[in-house]
């Protein structure tokens, strides 16, 4: 089904409004696998067409996914209704007038046309790469984002993505690895596979670690996590706006390594590329952090209208699910350093931890940027310069900003890191990050050990 | 939408499927919120599909259709069955057997959350909002939501259960930025306020905005409170985190799906083996959790879960001592106990998953000033704000909005940035005291996620306040 003639026909049916439709279509397989088997494959196939009206001033929202013409008609009846029931939003900034995206990749004719046969023997492929038992799935979808406007906005993208990831673990061991891309093709879901089972065979017999900072190398999966975990609160206009960001009042300030430099980067082609946001204004390069210098954060035209200090909207307006959250950065981006291999940050550590991954974060304290979690599925002693003995699974409790004041180092390479547990509607995003090593990582406890 | 049910049903099993179940579901959700005295959001969201499961050559498919059709139903069957077939299977799976179901289910309520105007429901929440407001606070909100779910389910083994459920909540939060870093107060709950499985009359009763004024005070007062400090020492929780505390270190753990390992690529997997049932020392003797999906107003309460086995009520830890686990009839057949009774999706595109239904810690005696009373030096704990638990389910550390010292059995200043730390049994070993029946509270969760793709639960605790001993708080290092 093609989104832009059902956003169209939203509009239509919502004749005599102002009124923004949002179209979001999904075609995916998930082929989950645990052990040496597929337990839990799910085909979805879904349309998503939420409808937002303005009358006088007041906005109100509805969505469906009944895009047939009394579906679409109760739509516009349902969110003419929210909007009376609204009251008139101070400085609501309107409808976005149209804009002309920019071209973008993220389109894969091979990728769109995987069906429950191909991505089931992705699965078996990471099933059968190893002798140890494998947990995680092998996805490929392929999604449409359209909207129109009785604004004149008409646009719309198709996206494909696909992402394998793979725990490999026995009785006291356990390795991590993943890949992600728009192209299904340059997935090797059994080398996923095989590197974590080389990780898990290194982590039997763990012991556990002092409470204590340590310097330390974090492998991209640690670190994009860690970066999602930060952007929610300090990245985004709206915790800008009320003082829950970390940027805020520190705008233009050094505050990190000046190895350090992050953006959002939609455009680019090596990460999961999205033209315009959920209300069709252009995606643009953000820079956030330059050179460890505090540059901004994201906008929408609604905290732009609100901040009244000359900002604009960067194209991070969200989906309607989320606009009480307001923009924030779905496409990461830190810039690599000079380091060849991990094997080299490891060398510049000296004496640490090192991390492959990170699991169950919450922010302690979004204004100074402090999270916890666990490590897991590969964590080891840094000894000598050399990655030494695995070490049990442990908490940490850092200030994300402290962990980036004292960089020794960063790989020169990339990897693009899954941020989506696809819950909700399919919207695949990702970080595009490196290795890391920081002289301050913060342990506060030991926890499990790794493993079944 | 039971005859749909029925054609997927039958769909699937000319297809070779050895066993099947559909589900139609139609989901009504209304969502609004205002911040600083300006209206948010007010979104009214409606979705509807039909979700096959399938067992084909011991090998599990699941497909869904969002078109209420017999072709939706019969396309859905089909291509589970597909799936089934082209995934690698384990040999032999065996569901625990059970008697077929015919029910009818409704969520008892005076109002329909529903069809309560979204003018009022925008009242509501300004009015709170109003309640709010004091200087020194940057950000008020104000949220309500109400959802209404018709859902058939209709199972190869001859199981027909139809269920229309209500759920709706409330809740307000005061959050202040200075010195003392960003604070956050909330009632009733953190994280989008409380919800239940009942009518409008529940909101209604929450009282918004009579507790607005000391949670907004609060907010401020946070801001020049003394941070906790980093110590072991005792503490008494209040029930909404002990709701929280029971849901990580009790809930998940003893899913036994996790246990058996197929979450161990998202969620994790548990510190619990099958063989611990019946023999391991989980916490004190003070420590009894039940599983109640009968309980009024919770929102794992039902008829029959997402594969027609009836609710029950049974026990999980009894006495400090494991003495159940949460199951399906996949899992329990394989450890040979129970018949499940706890498999639920998310919604009509997702597959149902072990999950939680009500988890209650059962009451004990006295109330929560007793509590505080027998604790010489120590801190009470009120309301979450960060939680994170490792993957098996051990190492845990949560924060509070807000802590007192107590002094002597009596509550003294105000502290912030409080959390607190532990490793699962350990802790709940050092558990001696639960209140009473009379402070015994229920609690919604709404935001409990497990599956690749991602679910979505709501489940609901009740819980107590609760005294343990020689407890780390404050973060070490």
């Amino acid at each position: 089904m093609s989104a832009l003639p059902v956003a169209q026909d939203a509009i239509d049916a919502a004749a005599g409004d102002e009124a923004e439709a949002v179209v979001l279509t999904e075609r995916s397989g998930l082929a989950r696998f645990a052990g040496r088997e597929v337990h839990q494959p799910t085909l979805i196939d879904n349309v998503v067409v939420t409808l937002r009206v303005v009358r006088d001033g007041k906005v109100g929202i509805a969505a469906t996914n009944r895009v047939e013409p009394d579906g679409l008609r109760e739509l516009a009846r349902r969110a003419g209704q929210a909007a009376d029931s609204s009251v008139a939003t101070p400085g609501f900034p309107g409808l976005a007038p149209p804009a002309d995206p920019p071209d973008v990749q993220g389109w894969d004719e091979e990728t769109a046309a995987l069906g429950p046969d191909e991505q089931a023997h992705r699965a078996a492929a990471a099933i059968a790469a190893t002798t140890t038992g494998v947990y995680g799935f092998f996805t490929s979808g392929e999604t449409e984002l359209a909207i129109a406007s009785t604004a004149g906005v008409r646009t719309s993208q198709s996206m494909t993505d696909a992402t394998t990831i793979v725990v490999a673990a026995d009785r006291g061991c356990s390795g991590y690895a993943e890949a992600s891309s728009w192209r299904a093709r340059s997935l090797d879901p059994a080398a996923v596979a095989r590197e974590a089972a080389e990780k898990a065979s290194r982590t039997n017999g763990a012991a556990a670690a002092d409470p204590a900072r340590y310097r330390a190398v974090l492998e991209p999966y640690a670190i994009g996590t860690l970066l999602e975990y930060f952007g929610f609160d300090s990245f985004g206009a709206q915790a800008l706006l009320e003082e829950r960001s970390y940027f805020s009042g520190r705008i233009g300030q050094r505050a990190f390594d000046e190895k350090v430099t992050i953006v959002d980067d939609a455009l680019d082609p090596r990460g999961l590329p999205k033209a315009f946001d959920f209300e069709g204004m252009p995606k643009q390069r953000v820079p956030l952090v330059e050179d460890g210098v505090i540059r901004g954060v994201v906008w929408d035209r609604a905290t732009a209208a609100r901040a009244s200090n000359g900002a604009h909207s960067t194209g991070h307006a969200p989906p309607a699910s989320l606009l009480a959250h307001g923009p924030f950065p779905a496409a990461l981006q830190m810039t690599g350093g000079d380091a060849e291999s991990i094997e080299e940050l490891a060398e510049l550590v000296g004496d640490g931890i090192y991390v492959t991954r990170l699991h169950y974060l919450s922010v302690v304290d979004p204004r100074e940027g402090v999270i916890t979690g666990m490590t897991r599925d590969g964590t080891f002693r840094i000894r000598g310069g050399k990655v030494a003995e695995p070490l049990v699974n442990l908490r940490f409790t850092v200030s994300v900003p402290e962990l980036l004041a004292d960089v020794p180092g960063l790989t020169r390479d990339l990897t693009l890191v899954n941020g989506s547990d696809f819950y909700g509607e399919r919207y695949p995003f990702g970080a595009l990050v490196p290795a890391l090593a920081t002289a301050s990582f913060n342990v506060t406890g030991s926890g499990s050990r790794p493993g079944l | 939408m039971r005859a749909l049910c029925e054609t997927a049903v039958e769909a699937a099993l000319a297809a070779g499927a050895s066993y099947a179940d559909a589900r139609a579901v139609v989901r009504r959700n209304q969502q609004v919120m205002t911040k600083n005295r300006r209206v948010e959001t007010v979104t009214d969201v409606e979705s509807e599909g039909i979700g096959v499961r399938v067992l084909v050559d011991g090998a599990w498919g699941f497909a869904c259709d969002r078109r209420l059709t017999e072709q939706g139903a019969r396309e859905a069957a089909a291509r589970a069955c597909a799936f089934a077939r082209a995934a690698p299977s384990a040999d032999g799976r065996a569901l625990a057997p059970i008697a077929p179901a015919q029910a009818h289910y409704v969520t008892a309520r005076e109002r329909d959350p529903i069809e309560v105007p979204l003018e009022e429901k925008v009242g509501l929440c300004i009015a709170a909002e109003e309640a709010l407001q004091l200087p020194q606070v940057n950000v008020t909100q104000a949220s309500v939501r109400a959802q209404k779910e018709q859902k058939v389910l209709v199972t190869s083994d001859g199981s027909v259960v139809e269920h229309e459920q209500v759920e709706c909540g409330g809740g307000i939060d005061a959050m202040a930025a200075g010195d003392g870093g960003f604070q956050i107060r909330s009632y009733p709950t953190a994280h989008n306020g409380l919800s239940a499985q009942a009518g409008w009359e529940f909101v209604e009763g929450l009282d918004l905005v009579g507790h607005a004024p000391r949670v907004t005070e609060q907010a401020v007062a946070l801001l020049t409170a003394d941070p906790c400090p980093s110590e072991v020492t005792d503490v008494v929780i209040d029930a909404e985190q002990m709701a929280l505390q029971v849901h990580e270190s009790v809930g998940h753990p003893t899913e036994l799906d996790r246990i058996y390992g197929t979450e161990a690529s998202y969620a994790g997997t548990s510190f619990i083996q099958p063989g611990d049932l019946g023999s391991l020392r989980y916490g004190s003797e003070h420590m009894n959790i039940t599983s109640d999906a009968t309980t009024e107003r919770g929102l794992g309460t039902f008829s029959y879960d997402d594969e027609g086995v009836a609710a029950v009520r049974e026990p999980i830890v009894r006495e400090g001592v494991l003495a159940g686990f949460l199951t399906s009839r996949e899992t329990a057949a394989k450890i040979g106990a129970g018949a499940g009774g706890s498999m639920r999706a998310d919604t009509w595109n997702r597959m149902p998953l072990v999950r939680m239904t009500n988890l209650h810690l059962e009451p004990g005696e006295g109330t929560k000033d007793e509590l505080i009373a027998g604790v010489k030096k120590g801190v009470y704990l009120e309301t979450n704000k960060s939680w994170s638990i490792d993957d098996k389910r051990l190492n845990f550390q949560f924060g509070t909005q807000i802590a007192w010292e107590i002094r002597d059995g009596k509550l003294g200043r105000m502290l912030r940035d409080a959390t607190y730390t532990g490793i699962t049994p350990v802790f709940w070993g050092s558990l001696d005291g639960v209140a009473g029946p009379e402070e015994w509270v229920l609690h919604g969760v709404t935001n409990c996620g497990k599956g690749q793709p991602g679910q979505g639960a709501h489940v609901s605790h009740g819980t107590s306040p609760a005294r343990f001993r020689g407890v780390q708080v404050g973060i070490k290092s």
